[in-house]
């Protein structure tokens, strides 16, 4: 259990044990923690006094299907509060594999200045010059990067938007291919890499000193029975195997809430065209994969190859938030576009979520038709090269709105919604409201609950008290490492007992069903903490206006959940 | 009465030549519910089924309406 602490004010790298108060954290519970305890809230975030945190999940490294997502952590130069940003991958499983618990990145290198850090298979850590990468994309960066250190590593990168600071800007990951295509893409993370001076994290894939688990046969046992669990449910056993987490276009837009044109529609007209069975269809004419190995120790396999007619690589691990962002938001009825923007944003290094919609302001204020792929395609080379209006596009759909003045930005905090309207889905726009982290869908979605007919969607009763014990949820299930669709198996009552006992089994506690969401209660009131000593109050747990006043069609609801009602969301704080 | 049927997540791959832009339409008795058309589909509740019509989830118990359009979708959730 270690830490790697670099500074790149004075390029020092230092391996401590982990110290007590840290001990039995991991992901997400690690990285807010920390920077609640060690990051000053008012601090600038792209300055030395923010921290840049990359933490597996309690569970990295061990042998549990999985479990390799890596939470990293900082300030957001985006929204101004504590950002946890989760990736897939191969890095979480080898930093598991190395019993790395964290590596911290603090200060900021000298202006001009940038290297890349080193992490061998002994888990020694060394800073190295990277001029030579300079302004380098993130698919071109790897290749070389892996040819200069084996390809037996896993990479974590920025692209020229992390270098320019934008505010979208994104830490790709290198997944099992060697491809930079998996992404912790929300608020800006990237930007502070930048501002740090760091380049690209090379990490070993051959580590052999994971923490020790204290009970290995009760861990294998209970290993077994949630893998099994994931293998049996609908949803991740063949649901996303089959169409990827893109099955959702269909669904969402089933119930309208699918945010169109910026959110001025709850269906998209062409969403036939661009849904999770149409995507399957057209990689399987075109012989690319369907189903694709991404992660490591991934047994969902949500993950696919988009090749284009020709056969040729377009890009990999094309998502629905992807495909609502550059698809719904914008107007684009096209897949092969939508691939190509997917790929141009994990080769730029941007959040294709901020991006999209950042397109979508731009065109619903006028400045791009809406529907118009080439010009989608051109805004984004527009912020690869650092234009003028390429940087605003570049910090997102805010700094696109102040630019033109437009009232319609769907932001809370200043980052993006997601794939789901608030007004359409209003639970979920409590979650974008009151979050810590800003519009974030991941951290308390309730599609599920909506899908299953279980909780309605369209009014305001039931919404609060879903989005508080989902986020609860959330914020433990993201200490783990696991990644949230294998948490779909929670629901069967055999594999959330299992996953308590391989918690224990690892850990050496006797940790009961109750200290589980007290954990996530735990992270949540930490990022409360430095959020309001960052000045946040009340007043900032509120949507953007324009979702309280104009009514989404089909359903034509505005958001309906009062002030006082957000504000009992987070009802321990 | 008649029904329009469309299905989406693997479900299409149950009916060699289903065309996706039509789906098919489906002859059921008068007064029949959701359950009912999902049970002459073959659709189980492991199956992780759904239906929305008219833009809204359809509970089993829903009364169908001549002439309305069914979509039956696989349940999820994502990321």
């Amino acid at each position: 259990m270690q830490f790697i602490r670099v500074n790149m004010s004075d390029q020092t790298v230092k391996i401590e044990d982990v110290p007590q108060d840290y001990v039995g954290l991991g992901g997400r519970g690690l990285t807010s923690i920390m920077i609640n305890n060690e990051v000053p809230p008012t601090c600038d975030p792209l300055g030395p006094e923010n921290k840049l945190i990359f933490a597996p999940g309690l569970l990295s490294g061990t042998p549990l299907v999985n479990t390799s997502r890596i939470s990293i952590g900082a300030k957001s130069p985006l929204t101004g509060t504590i950002k946890e940003s989760n990736a897939g991958g191969t890095v979480a499983a080898a930093l598991g594999k190395l019993g790395i618990t964290a590596i911290i990145v603090e200060g900021v290198a000298p202006q001009g200045k940038l290297f890349n850090l080193i992490v061998d298979q002994n888990g020694n850590a060394i800073l190295k010059a990277a001029d030579d990468f300079k302004g380098m994309r993130t698919y071109a960066l790897v290749e070389q990067l892996l040819q200069d250190h084996g390809e037996k590593n896993g990479v974590l990168c920025i692209g020229p938007a992390g270098e320019y600071q934008l505010a979208s800007a994104s830490i790709q990951t290198s997944d099992v291919d060697g491809r930079p295509c998996r992404a912790a893409g929300r608020g800006g993370l990237g930007a502070v890499m930048g501002a740090k001076g760091i380049k690209a994290i090379v990490i070993s894939l051959q580590g052999k000193s994971p923490d020790a688990i204290a009970d290995p046969e009760s861990f294998k046992q209970s290993a077994r029975v949630f893998a099994k669990a994931v293998k049996d449910h609908p949803f991740t056993g063949k649901m996303l195997g089959a169409l990827g987490t893109a099955g959702l276009v269909s669904a969402v837009n089933s119930i309208g809430a699918f945010p169109s044109h910026n959110a001025t529609k709850g269906v998209f007209e062409g969403w036939e065209k661009i849904s999770g069975e149409t995507l399957a269809e057209t990689i399987q004419k075109r012989g690319g994969q369907t189903t694709h190995l991404g992660c490591s120790q991934c047994i969902i396999r949500c993950s696919n190859v988009f090749i284009d007619e020709g056969g040729k690589y377009v890009t990999s691990s094309l998502e629905y938030e992807t495909i609502w962002s550059m698809g719904g938001m914008p107007g684009i009825d096209d897949l092969d576009v939508i691939a190509r923007l997917d790929f141009l944003s994990d080769d730029i290094g941007l959040d294709t979520i901020n991006t999209g919609v950042a397109i979508g302001v731009a065109m619903d204020a006028g400045y791009k038709e809406f529907g118009d792929g080439q010009a989608a395609i051109e805004l984004m080379e527009e912020i690869a090269n650092g234009s003028e209006f390429g940087k605003v596009l570049g910090n997102g759909p805010a700094a696109v709105g102040k630019h033109f003045d437009h009232h319609r930005v769907p932001v809370a905090k200043g980052q993006s919604i997601a794939a789901y309207d608030p007004r359409g889905m209003q639970g979920n726009g409590v979650t974008y409201a009151t979050s810590p982290m800003g519009a974030d869908h991941t951290a308390g979605n309730l599609v599920g609950s909506y899908l299953g007919g279980v909780l309605d969607p369209l009014k305001a009763e039931g919404q609060v008290k879903a989005s508080r014990e989902a986020q609860i949820a959330m914020a433990s299930l993201d200490c783990t490492g696991l990644c949230l669709l294998a948490g779909a198996a929670l629901s069967v009552p055999e594999a959330s007992e299992a996953l308590l006992k391989m918690i224990n089994a690892k850990l050496d506690t006797q940790l009961e069903a109750g200290d589980i969401p007290a954990l996530g209660i735990r992270v949540l009131k930490a990022e409360l903490e430095f959020n309001r000593n960052a000045g946040f109050t009340n007043e900032d747990d509120r949507l953007a206006k324009f979702f309280y006043k104009e009514p989404l069609p089909p359903h034509n609801k505005v958001f309906l959940v009062t002030d006082d009602d957000l504000d009992s969301t987070f009802d321990f704080k | 009465m008649k029904i329009r049927v469309k299905l989406f997540g693997t479900l299409p791959q149950r009916y060699p030549g289903y065309d996706s832009s039509q789906g098919f339409e489906v002859e059921v008795p008068d007064g029949a519910k959701v359950k009912d058309l999902l049970a002459r589909l073959e659709i189980l509740p492991s199956d992780g089924g759904m239906v929305a019509v008219n833009n809204l989830v359809a509970q089993p118990n829903d009364p169908l309406k001549e002439g309305v359009s069914v979509l039956v979708l696989q349940s999820a959730f994502g990321g």
